[in-house]
């Protein structure tokens, strides 16, 4: 879901921001005195941005105002989606467990964060740690942030917490696999001097 | 399947505990860092915010056109704003100055958005060398320079450190008061070429390191 929603994110702002370049650049250019080709709506330096004329021109016809409308509508109900999955943060509720008797239980996808947050908080060298779950019940995926202390190596921490905490979060959702995305920071302190 | 339920009744669902034998023959592979592909993608930011702003304000003018168009096809007049900028729109020339500032101000906006959408973003992010196939990792820049600056301190003669983490590079200035200096240089290239290998990136840093005693000059 994330992964679609940054492709989303990434085309609608490039596309915004071609037809604001279009827009402001072909107004400058021509402006500045540049010669537009004969069917541009601009024919010179002194022509205005948007005539009268220009903007009356199918006002007259039955499927103007329709079309205007309709596209402000399209756009409005775009935009209205757009920032709805933009300001929705997903969180999974539940994930699904499979029993291998053909039935499945439900866990709470708190309860997994909580646990896997918990295991991942007590390793070597990690001061703290959050977990977020996402993706759908059947194949969730996992956010970890973690905050080093300072003596361990990121590498190594981040072996540990392959190796121990996620492979049991794993395991014990029974899930064939539980892709991570892990961010490793570190807990600030002063230097000490050691000699 | 069953209902949703609260921790306990997930607890006792012991029989899943017995498809971890079938996964503890999972648990042999994942080996210290080999780093047989260095080539890891970079981190790409989600660009939720820049996001959210083209959202809502092209949301709030597609609404406001919208009502106002329909309002107008009810037979209620237009709001002022839009008679005042079809007017505006009719008589501005293209090389009044205005235009001009404003067609020059949306394009660079454009140029920006462009930029937003075509490059990775989240520089303070170093990417980690993947040790497990599902495990996707990235360091942060300042965390990766103090583990360097705490490694560099360890030094035996290195009084201060400042550690400069760029993307590819890691500028180490060391501070020594006492040892020769040429003795504290290489220990600290050896000790912090070690703490690069720990730092466990997928395009480790190269490193420069200056020495210099305090007070003076090098």
């Amino acid at each position: 879901m994330s992964a679609v929603l940054r492709t989303v994110n990434r085309v609608l702002i490039g596309l915004v921001g071609l037809v604001l370049l279009l827009l402001g650049g072909s107004v400058l250019a021509v402006g500045l005195g540049l010669k537009p080709p004969s069917w541009w709506i601009h024919d010179g330096r002194h022509d205005v941005l948007l005539s009268h004329a220009e903007r009356t021109r199918w006002r007259g016809d039955g499927w103007w105002w329709p079309t205007v409308i309709a596209v402000l509508a399209v756009l409005v109900l775009l935009a209205l989606w757009w920032l709805t999955a933009v300001l929705r943060r997903r969180r999974l509720a539940e994930v699904l467990v499979d029993t291998g008797d053909g039935e499945g239980a439900l866990l709470r996808g708190r309860a997994l964060e909580g646990v896997l947050a918990g295991e991942a908080g007590e390793l070597d060298g990690v001061a703290q740690a959050h977990a977020h779950l996402t993706g759908s019940r059947t194949a969730p995926e996992s956010r970890v942030q973690l905050l080093l202390e300072p003596h361990v190596d990121p590498g190594a921490a981040l072996h540990h917490l392959t190796t121990r905490a996620l492979l049991h979060a794993r395991n014990s959702a029974g899930l064939a696999a539980l892709p991570a995305e892990v961010r490793l920071k570190g807990a600030k302190h002063r230097a000490e001097r050691v000699s | 399947m069953s209902e949703p339920q609260g921790s306990e009744g997930t607890t006792q669902r012991l029989p899943v505990m017995e498809k971890t034998p079938g996964g503890e023959v999972d648990y042999g592979p994942p080996p210290p860092p080999a780093g047989e592909d260095g080539r890891e993608g970079r981190f790409w930011s989600a660009r939720r915010v820049p996001a959210g702003i083209v959202a809502l304000l092209l949301l709030a003018v597609a609404g406001l056109f919208l009502y106002d168009i329909a309002s107008v096809r009810a037979d209620r007049p237009a709001m002022s704003w839009r008679r005042e900028l079809a007017r505006q729109l009719a008589e501005r020339p293209l090389d009044d100055t205005w235009v001009l500032v404003g067609a020059g101000v949306v394009a660079v906006l454009g140029l920006w958005l462009i930029v937003l959408a075509a490059t990775p973003g989240l520089r303070a992010v170093l990417t980690m060398r993947r040790t497990d196939a599902d495990v996707r990792a990235g360091l942060y820049r300042e965390a990766a320079a103090l583990v360097l600056r705490d490694r560099a301190m360890e030094v035996s003669g290195v009084q201060s450190v400042r550690v400069r983490m760029r993307r590819t590079r890691a500028d180490v200035a060391a501070v020594s008061h006492f040892r020769e200096l040429d003795d504290v240089r290489a220990d600290l290239d050896s000790t912090l070429a070690e703490a690069i290998t720990g730092l466990g990136l997928a395009r480790p840093p190269a490193l420069s390191v200056h020495v210099r005693r305090p007070g003076r000059k090098g």
